[in-house]
């Protein structure tokens, strides 16, 4: 989700494979660099190999640019990523969150053959991701100062995973300012 | 001659250049005549057709699938009931749908079956019209018997009952009856297709029950029906916030659900203590 000059980007963690719950401290965000960050939802390998494989890129990136990758073009690399494997696909629908040139928010997802939706105002994805469409809707505002966009996210993303029985045991938030992070560990509905 | 006599016999010939079909690479609709094959075809797969966005009916009955028949449809909309200490909001958008298509803009899923009850249904509109005629039939005969309106928990047990009645061949309906019980406080029944029902503080049905119910979770906190001694479920807002809240939820659903509409108009009136909002879409 944007605010004003800051992201937040927020998961449940709970790791289940159908009806049985694997673990419950799960995650599902994964850092890029300071101002860039990743959300893989879906098969749980699958997220954990494409980090592994755009952790990798991005390095390489890193010692070949000098510099830290631009959200949009972290975007565009995801896409060709999973296109690659277009006829055998990774099985995740990622969201990408960054802040780029002068600070701005940067939020985009796919689908998890890299077909790229840019947002404005938020963006989600995995098996509440209706849920989370309709308390996104009613609770976003724009430009929300960091304090409120946690208040707004975790509200929004307990919630929605409430009413989802493969989501749940508490929640991980992260907000991004241009001066900071927070991390946050939520307590929602062990269930 | 002869020939010249036939001739003036027949009718004219039209005028305009005939077309060769074949050349032009236009297939000709041989819609009527390779329908019972094309629906074979269908229910045979895994019921996904091209034309329509995929929906999930219930599964068909045994004397169904011989038949190979798709008998439902779904027409969508959303429903929401919220309850409260001495009202009770009953709302549903008004678009009526066929896969991608609209039929019409001005559908009302309401229907008033008593004076303290009212019930809101979304999915199939042919199954819907029968239940809600059926149930105000049931109604008069009960009026007529016990010289009385039905009671909003009478209608609950009733629709029930009803929907249970077709177990195999289900209404293919989701239901929200709200209403007053006999207390005066607000009452929400909700339903599943085959009957299947719970008093909550609030509920919503159909397509776009999904993205609403979330929200509604966190505005209106509900106790746990499973506490001891039990709580009321009926919501402490007032007529008014309440009536917001949902016009709220309707907004955010429009954003995100093609088959539910909403453009808030000025709320009518039509009793003191049940108040209908009829959502329509322009």
């Amino acid at each position: 989700m944007v605010g004003k000059n800051c992201f937040a980007i927020a998961s449940d963690r709970r790791l289940g494979v159908q009806l049985q719950t694997v673990a419950t401290d799960f995650q599902r965000v994964f850092k890029i660099h300071g101002k860039l960050y990743i959300g893989l939802s879906g098969l749980a390998t699958d997220a954990q190999t494409l980090y592994q494989r755009l952790a990798f890129k991005h390095k390489l990136y890193q010692l070949r640019e000098e510099r830290d990758m631009k959200p949009e073009t972290f975007a565009s690399l995801v896409s060709a990523l999973l296109y690659e494997k277009r006829f055998g696909p990774y099985f995740c629908q990622p969201i990408i969150a960054g802040l780029g040139e002068k600070d701005q928010p940067f939020i985009c997802t796919m689908d998890c053959i890299g077909a790229k939706e840019l947002a404005k105002d938020f963006v989600v994805s995995g098996t509440a991701s209706e849920s989370l469409y309709g308390a996104c809707e009613s609770m976003y505002k724009p430009d929300m100062e960091p304090e409120e966009l946690f208040e707004t996210i975790s509200q929004a993303l307990l919630s929605s995973v409430d009413r989802d029985c493969l989501s749940g045991w508490g929640g991980y938030v992260l907000i991004v300012t241009p001066t900071e992070v927070q991390e946050r560990v939520l307590k929602g509905r062990m269930d | 001659s002869a020939q010249n006599g036939l001739r003036s016999l027949r009718p004219p010939r039209s005028r305009r250049p005939r077309r060769n079909l074949i050349k032009e690479g236009r297939k000709r609709d041989t819609g009527h005549r390779t329908a019972p094959l094309r629906l074979l075809l269908q229910a045979t797969n895994s019921g996904d057709s091209t034309t329509s966005p995929p929906s999930s009916p219930p599964s068909p009955t045994t004397a169904m699938s011989r038949r190979g028949d798709w008998v439902y449809e779904n027409n969508g909309g959303t429903c929401v009931a919220i309850a409260g200490a001495d009202y009770c909001v009953v709302a549903a958008d008004t678009r009526l749908s066929v896969g991608y298509n609209i039929l019409t803009r001005e559908h009302s899923k309401i229907c008033e079956l008593a004076d303290k009850c009212v019930i809101a249904s979304s999915g199939f509109q042919g199954d819907i019209k029968a239940l809600q005629k059926n149930l105000a039939a049931r109604e008069l005969l009960y009026q007529h018997q016990h010289n009385k309106r039905m009671s909003c928990p009478a209608m609950a047990q009733l629709l029930s009952n009803t929907l249970y009645y077709k177990r195999f061949f289900p209404y293919y309906a989701f239901n929200v009856l709200g209403g007053l019980d006999s207390e005066g406080k607000g009452c929400v029944y909700s339903y599943d297709a085959v009957g299947s029902y719970e008093r909550t503080g609030y509920s919503a049905q159909g397509s776009g029950s999904t993205l609403i119910m979330p929200v509604l979770d966190n505005q209106l906190k509900s106790p746990s029906p499973l506490l001891v001694p039990a709580r009321d479920a009926v919501t402490p807002l007032s007529e008014s916030e309440a009536v917001d809240l949902v016009k709220d939820v309707f907004a955010s659903a429009t954003e995100r659900d093609i088959y539910t509409v909403c453009f808030p108009l000025s709320v009518p009136r039509d009793h003191r203590l049940l108040l209908f909002i009829h959502l329509p879409l322009y």
